[in-house]
């Protein structure tokens, strides 16, 4: 894996890595592909109607309005001001 | 003292619930700093706990596990109590809510000594990935107490609590408990509420105890299962007592053993007394029976592959904004959540996203990703097959004992370590690692026992019968 294809998943993953971390990143990323590439061995296909029958559809909870958590515990781990989540200006 | 017989002391008020407290608390100050298990010491609400505990022993009212203390990995969310998953980016985050977990513990009382440390994220099999403490091997401080529920394994070898909980995503639960000669049970997927558990892999993740033996892990097992209307996932199954086998005769059980968990890689001191455990439950009239596993080739990168695609999604929350890390002097949005996420993430969870990423890219998906989720398939198949004629698996644990910290350095070493553990995660299997040995150097060897879904009756019941016969060493701290 070069380190543009690195450049290019960080950038998906919303990170950033300086040109020393892309570099040692990019060797570390080639050898864990290499092992990942174990699966291209066997010739087997999903079947996508055998899977999610864990899934208990029946036992939903019912849609009924309740109080939902304090805004105040809401917010407590973020930096807030009048209630609110603060971010950067996004708008020009 | 194991959890049964702590909870008969405090009823016949041999000993009190603060004194009890008292102890294990004195114990973590005595040696947790040289082996660094807990990122957070809750002794004040402990010693609180502890009270109102006693008063409800006073009245008669005492459930299984009132007064009796517990450790809790840092990753299972506790209101009010920091809870940081080892990592930066969570350092400061104090849950506004109670895993479900934690609701049903403390609606049994118990007392809550602290939280323990672990891979970031869940994310190693070490807990060198720790962000605060990298904990040592209560047997050889200069080995790895395994991870990444390595705190809530070293806390339970070296008496610094009773038992505790830890999670188990690919092996959190079993690798550790084999690395630091104690007991601990990965659950069916879906028997124990992942509310409130930071999420790492979420079709893989479980919550479980950790213990002394198997017996007080089924007494653990017992308070903290059952539907929750807050996890989609979770079973409606009905929750039997898992103490109700113990101590039933294992005698025309049949007992796989699948030849590919004993091959080249495995360790032959660990091999040797995995099959020595093997001939004694042949000894207790249990039949064993040979059978194969070909697919366990591919179940490492088959686990990372879909491990990592679903840690990539499930870490996407972290922006910098709602809670944890943010960093400071961001002029914009995207350099918000960037920075944030860039200085609070750790190296292995960043390769962990990269890796997520690229097998769910355009181009890659249908080659990683649908492959991965194909071979789950094969491995349930070839799980469901041993199951036909078996009633358990018993494998290793781990390859090898625990090991020194140097070699965690290398990724692939590390991912290829797991082997013995991914598949039971894969399948959603129940599992249970248990001492079976020691090496030369004393370092513990753990036994699994694998069991059909919903069947930890019958996985404990099998631990503990081998338990019976073995007497396990205790750590010289």
């Amino acid at each position: 894996m070069d380190t543009n294809l690195v450049k290019y998943l960080a950038e998906l993953g919303k990170l950033e890595f300086s040109s020393e971390e892309l570099e040692k990143t990019a060797e570390e990323m080639t050898d864990i592909i290499a092992l990942m590439d174990t699966v291209k061995e066997i010739d087997i296909t999903y079947d996508d109607l055998k899977d999610n029958h864990n899934v208990y559809l029946d036992n939903l909870r019912t849609d009924e309005p309740k109080a939902s958590m304090p805004t105040s515990k809401v917010l407590q781990n973020a930096e807030n001001t009048n209630n609110c989540f603060v971010v950067p200006k996004v708008v020009e | 003292m194991k959890l049964r017989d702590m909870r008969r002391a405090l009823d016949e008020k041999k000993i009190s619930a603060p004194e009890l407290a008292k102890e294990y608390l004195e114990n973590i100050n005595k040696y947790d700093e040289k082996l660094e298990c807990y990122i957070t010491v809750t002794a004040d609400k402990a010693a609180a706990q502890a009270e109102k505990a006693q008063e409800i022993i006073n009245k008669g009212e005492a459930k299984a596990l009132t007064g009796i203390p517990l450790a809790i990995k840092d990753n299972i969310c506790t209101e009010g109590v920091r809870t940081t998953c080892a990592s930066r980016i969570l350092e400061n985050f104090v849950p506004p809510y109670n895993a479900t977990v934690m609701e049903k513990l403390e609606h049994q009382n118990i007392v809550m000594l602290g939280k323990t440390s672990m891979d970031e994220f869940a994310m190693g099999g070490s807990t060198q990935t720790s962000a605060f403490k990298k904990t040592k091997n209560p047997y050889n401080v200069n080995c790895v107490p395994g991870g990444s529920s390595g705190g809530s394994a070293a806390v339970v070898a070296a008496d610094l609590a009773p038992a505790a909980l830890g999670s188990d995503t690919g092996g959190s639960i079993r690798q550790p408990s084999a690395f630091c000669g104690v007991t601990g049970i990965k659950p069916t997927y879906s028997r124990v509420s992942r509310y409130g558990l930071v999420a790492f892999a979420s079709s893989l993740d479980q919550i479980g105890p950790i213990a002394k033996d198997s017996h007080d892990c089924a007494i653990l097992l017992n308070a903290i299962c059952g539907f929750d209307p807050h996890d989609g996932t979770s079973s409606v199954n009905e929750v039997p007592d898992f103490t109700a086998k113990i101590g039933k005769p294992v005698k025309g059980m049949k007992i796989a053993l699948p030849k590919e968990f004993f091959a080249d890689g495995i360790d032959s001191e660990v091999r040797d007394a995995v099959l020595k455990a093997a001939d004694e439950y042949k000894a207790m009239g249990a039949e064993l029976v040979e059978c194969s596993m070909p697919s366990l080739k591919y179940a490492v990168p088959c686990y990372y592959l879909l491990a990592c695609a679903e840690a990539a999604s499930n870490l996407s929350r972290y922006d910098g904004i709602k809670y944890g890390h943010r960093a400071k002097g961001a002029d914009s949005y995207e350099e918000l959540v960037i920075r944030s996420r860039s200085e609070g993430f750790g190296e292995e969870v960043k390769r962990r996203i990269l890796l997520g990423n690229y097998c769910l890219s355009s181009g890659y998906y249908d080659a990683y990703y649908r492959k991965a989720l194909a071979l789950r398939q094969l491995i349930r198949k070839e799980y469901d097959d041993i199951f036909e004629n078996c009633d358990v698996i018993l494998t290793p644990t781990t390859p090898t004992v625990a090991y020194s910290p140097e070699i965690t350095a290398d990724p692939v070493q590390m991912y290829q370590a797991d082997i013995c553990t991914v598949t039971v995660n894969i399948a959603g299997l129940p599992a249970v690692s248990t001492p079976c040995g020691y090496d030369k150097n004393g370092m513990p060897i753990g036994l699994s026992i694998i069991g059909r879904k919903f069947d930890e009756q019958t996985v404990l019941q099998i631990s503990d019968a081998y338990e019976q016969g073995f007497t396990p060493v205790a750590p010289k701290l």
